[in-house]
């Protein structure tokens, strides 16, 4: 009975109502519409895999570019030069983002705060470096082109149209955010926050805490490297740019905008980023003036970010109390 | 809300105007649908001076076509939107442009080759003609070629070329090359190599720098250990400014023979003094001295308060008069009917006659070397003419990158 | 190898404007400053037009600087003032939309095309090492650096302000406690950093022109200097510069395929043994 009651809590509904049209969507806007929304969610469960670590662990991550281009360039690579179906190939890459990130993640917990940010920059632009030259895999800074959406297996066509990969899109951020949610919510899910508040005490409480940092570092690359991988048969094409310092920076933005530690608050600010500085540079070449102040605004007036924005207009101040995490 | 805004940002050029002057007849052939240009473009970025001057270019070329009544009847209308040189915001805009606004032609813009590379592959499936103003990789017409791409510009390996068959009759004896870090820097510098042996002479060495590099000490102290007559340079925007700045300041020139793979003005005038003397090709010069061009540029520097058409505003242009002549030709933009007719035309353009050949759809064209030299009395250098070659010379095999001899 | 050396030295004085600017920031506000590098395209910029308009260089050192540095103080009374108590993140939104705007309005300035700022007479010709030529610029860069080195060096040892800089970076709420007016220090230090960086750009124009690109490519370096020398260590930031300088120049002169690399495998080895820096505090 309970349990029931939690299922149909507002949030929940919310979600609900939301998941269902973004399920519509194709059916009502129009083609291009349906192609900026599928970047547009590409992009929330990029800056979504970003808020595990920062709004969970306050593990604040420079470099998160380097799980989406690992994703991004590894589902390429084997699109162009194996026989593996896409949906494979996506697959391999999201396994090969969070193994390497087992590696990444264990050098970078070494150190704390502002370090442990400036190693995940190091460790990105290490890899942008890489990518720059190794020109055989990732075709230097021309990247990768034409890479195709391979059906299969046995077949299957059906995420090949511009619907159908909307839909394998969503599919993977519906995933992707439950996936996430039950693991705030788990036991694991409250050491991170242990860690967040204070990492000595969870150390003293018998916790390894590197061990529970390196684990949620390796599951926020894996779900970004998702991300990448569900790029490269979007777009068609790969590049260095995708491991550049400046998505980093531009992810780190959309999680704070949206607001951090609310894994909702992330996807809305990806869309609302990738949405903004669209229509803005269709109006004006000085589109970046206005992008910028717009930030500047955001923190001054909106410190909460779009998700608070919305929390503290729409639900009613109960339900906001009961989600804490919000405020945070 | 969307239309409104996209309306005024939109350059409708001149069409208004015209369809209030004239009579209901004319206007209900103004009533047709426009024409819809597609150019999305680096306007910001490090490639914003070629971004840039390819927009003056082409609002220039429409503003002018559009007060003559339009292109078979129906007025241009470009769509010139900002990619800031990223290959990922320019295939999105660019895709946007044929959902969105149903664009069937493209037309450079796509001021980086890589984000040329990057569109190719998606033109059958859009059903979309692209023009290329000033792509330069080689591979886009040989082993990247698609058929609906055409390239009215020079490319790099035709600037490549046009130096080397300079450098036949020049007593240059030991070459360097030195290029930015990317395709078209590879490509060229390794074309050039083979040119320089084929012709029996010494190439001392090569470099490639990181784009965005900004000291190149290093490799000037390579490059002058290596000893060489003359260096061979391809790279443009900040990077290319900043090398010539330095390779003055070590007094690398006069000594030692700077050539340039696109001689422009912009980068000329933001080295002063330390331009004296470079020499290179270039793919349009403003003192190419036949009538046409001199009236394109008595135009156009009464349209721009006396500033000169630069390199890529005068390739901008003849891309726009190739492909109003290929519309004309098929009185449609059908893609389907555009591409025929595309394919055999030829014009006399302000760089002299121009035709686009089917095989691949390169534009055949001269090659121009210049130097830049000081005019008495002239606040800034100047550019002269010292070379044109026959475009069979300076075009590649079909579907080549190199060159047979 | 003497050449290369000299090279590296005067590379590493521009590298140094950058740095301290950033670490003097860092070491008093704890925050990131993404702006940094277009305060340092900025100083190039305005650098130009005051060289263009009171046709001297030198005054345009004086000048540019100071007013990249009013800037920078204004910025920090407008809007940082506001947001000491909010945590890092929004520094960094902040800053990195000031970078964006300050790069816009700067194209809207100056337009898009790279301008030469040339190098004053005096400074132009050139000395002879071992029988080639050696630009004296770059002999002035060192000098330049050197000389700022010492002046900020002495500036924060013995001065009155220097003393309360160096305490507030130790301890901000002792010394608010204390009654030093900890804003002002920080406007001024922010200020200060700017301005440094802004020195930094017109001191770099007449070697790479002012342009656009500018912002963007100094801003890693910066950061890698001043992580790998300490955050908030002046001398930390002076030996970040030269271990940055010596290994971009030599690795592109040896290594020209890893010399990219090369600098961020330097960075990671530091923070992986060190990681508050050489010469920072255990982070």
């Amino acid at each position: 009975m309970t349990r029931w009651r939690a299922a149909l809590s507002p949030s929940n509904c919310a979600l609900l109502g939301a998941a269902a049209l973004l399920a519509l969507a194709p059916f009502v806007l129009p083609v291009y519409a349906t192609t900026l929304a599928t970047e547009a969610l590409i992009l929330g469960l990029f800056a979504m895999s970003l808020d595990l670590m920062v709004g969970y662990a306050r593990l604040i991550s420079f470099g998160h570019a380097a799980a989406y281009g690992l994703g991004a360039y590894a589902c390429g690579y084997v699109l162009l030069h194996t026989a593996l179906p896409m949906l494979g190939a996506i697959a391999a890459a999201t396994l090969f983002a969070g193994v390497l990130a087992i590696g990444i993640a264990w050098v970078c917990t070494i150190a704390t705060g502002v370090s442990f940010s400036m190693l995940t920059l190091a460790f990105a632009q290490l890899l942008y470096a890489v990518a720059f030259r190794w020109t055989s895999v990732t075709g230097a800074s021309d990247g990768l082109a034409g890479i195709p959406r391979r059906p299969g297996p046995f077949g299957l066509a059906l995420f090949d149209s511009r619907t159908g990969f909307y839909y394998l899109v969503l599919f993977c951020l519906a995933a992707g955010f439950l996936f996430c949610r039950a693991l705030v919510s788990s036991p694991f899910g409250a050491v991170l926050r242990g860690i967040r508040e204070n990492e000595a005490k969870t150390k003293a409480l018998g916790y390894d805490t590197r061990r529970y940092k390196i684990a949620v570092v390796a599951i926020a690359y894996a779900l970004g490297g998702l991300a990448g991988a569900l790029y490269a048969p979007f777009a068609g094409f790969a590049n260095t740019e995708l491991l550049f310092w400046l998505l980093s920076g531009q992810v780190l933005i959309m999680v704070i905008v949206g607001g951090a530690g609310t894994l909702v608050g992330p996807i809305l600010g990806a869309a609302f980023f990738l949405l903004a500085s669209q229509i803005l540079s269709a109006y004006t070449d000085s589109w970046a003036l206005f992008f910028g102040l717009l930030f500047i605004a955001f923190v001054l007036f909106a410190p909460e970010g779009i998700w608070g924005l919305l929390t503290s207009r729409l639900v009613r101040p109960k339900a906001r109390a009961a989600t804490p995490d919000a405020a945070a | 809300m969307a239309t409104e805004g996209r309306l005024t940002r939109r350059t409708v050029l001149g069409a208004t105007a015209t369809a209030v002057a004239t009579p209901w007849l004319w206007r209900r052939a103004f009533a047709a649908e426009p024409i819809k240009i597609g150019m999305p473009t680096a306007l910001t970025g490090a490639l914003a001076s070629v971004g840039q001057q390819q927009k003056r270019g082409a609002q220039y070329f429409a503003k002018l076509q559009n007060a003559k009544g339009g292109l078979i009847g129906r007025p241009i209308e470009l769509l010139i939107e900002d990619t800031a040189g990223d290959p990922a915001t320019c295939v999105r805009k660019a895709r946007e442009m044929v959902e969105r606004d149903k664009v069937r032609i493209f037309l450079g813009g796509m001021t980086l080759s890589s984000e040329a590379l990057a569109i190719v592959p998606k033109l059958a499936a859009w059903n979309a003609i692209f023009m290329s103003s000033d792509d330069g990789d080689g591979r886009l017409t040989a082993s990247d070629f698609v058929p609906n791409f055409f390239r009215a510009n020079t490319s790099g390996p035709m600037d490549t070329r046009t130096v080397a068959l300079w450098m036949r009759a020049s007593p240059l004896k030991r070459f360097y090359g030195i290029g930015m870090d990317y395709a078209w820097g590879h490509d060229s510098v390794n074309s050039f190599e083979k040119l320089v042996k084929s012709e029996k002479r010494d190439f001392v060495g090569s470099v490639f720098s990181p784009i965005g590099t900004k000291d190149f000490s290093s490799y000037i102290l390579k490059i002058r250990e290596a000893k060489p007559d003359a260096v061979f340079i391809v790279m443009q925007g900040d990077d290319y400014v900043a090398f010539l700045t330095q390779a003055h300041e070590y007094r690398l020139s006069p000594k030692v023979q700077m050539l340039t793979s696109i001689v422009d003005l912009a980068s000329t005038r933001a080295v002063g003094a330390a331009a004296q003397g470079l020499a290179g090709s270039t793919r349009y010069c403003y003192s190419y001295d036949i009538p046409a061009n001199k009236k394109f540029v008595a135009m156009w520097q009464k349209a721009h308060g006396g500033a000169l058409p630069d390199v890529f505003e005068g390739e901008e242009w003849q891309a726009c008069e190739i492909l109003a002549a290929g519309i004309a030709k098929a009185g449609s933009i059908e893609p389907a009917k555009l591409r025929p007719a595309l394919e055999t035309v030829a014009i006399n353009s302000i760089k002299g006659h121009v035709a686009m050949r089917a095989c691949d759809h390169q534009a055949v064209q001269q090659g121009f070397m210049v130097r830049v030299v000081e005019k008495p009395g002239a606040s800034e250098p100047a550019l002269d003419v010292i070379a044109v070659y026959p475009a069979a010379e300076v075009t590649p095999p079909c579907r080549k990158e190199t060159y047979p001899d | 190898m003497t050449v290369e050396c000299l090279n590296a030295l005067s590379q590493s004085a521009l590298l140094f404007f950058l740095g301290v600017g950033l670490t003097l920031i860092f070491g008093i506000m704890r925050i990131v400053n993404f702006a940094h590098g277009s305060f340092y395209m900025l100083g190039a910029f305005v650098g130009y037009s005051l060289a263009r308009l009171a046709g001297s260089f030198w005054l345009a050192l004086v000048l540019a600087p100071l007013s990249v540095g009013i800037l920078g103080a204004l910025f920090e009374l407008g809007v940082l003032r506001f947001l000491y108590r909010r945590d890092a993140t929004a520094f960094l939104m902040v800053t990195f939309g000031l970078a964006l705007a300050i790069g816009e309005v700067a194209r809207l300035v100056w337009g898009s095309q790279p301008l030469e700022v040339t190098t004053p007479k005096a400074l132009s010709g050139v000395i002879f090492l071992f029988g080639l030529p050696f630009p004296l610029y770059r002999l002035f860069l060192t000098g330049a650096g050197a000389a700022v080195a010492i002046l900020l060096w002495q500036f924060l040892e013995r001065t009155r302000l220097g003393l309360l800089i160096r305490a507030t970076s130790q301890n901000a709420e002792m010394m608010h406690a204390l009654g030093t007016d900890v804003r002002l220090v920080r406007s001024f230090v922010f200020g200060i950093g700017c301005a440094l960086a802004g020195l930094g750009g017109v001191l770099a124009a007449p070697l790479v022109t002012a342009s656009l690109g500018m912002a963007v490519n100094v801003i890693i370096d910066a950061f890698v200097i001043v992580i790998i020398g300490g955050m908030g260590s002046f001398a930390g930031s002076i030996l970040g510069a030269l271990l940055v300088a010596f290994v971009q120049i030599f690795g592109e002169y040896y290594f020209p395929d890893f010399a990219m690399a090369l600098m961020y495998l330097v960075m990671l080895l530091v923070l992986v043994l060190r990681p508050g820096g050489l010469l920072g505090k255990e982070a």
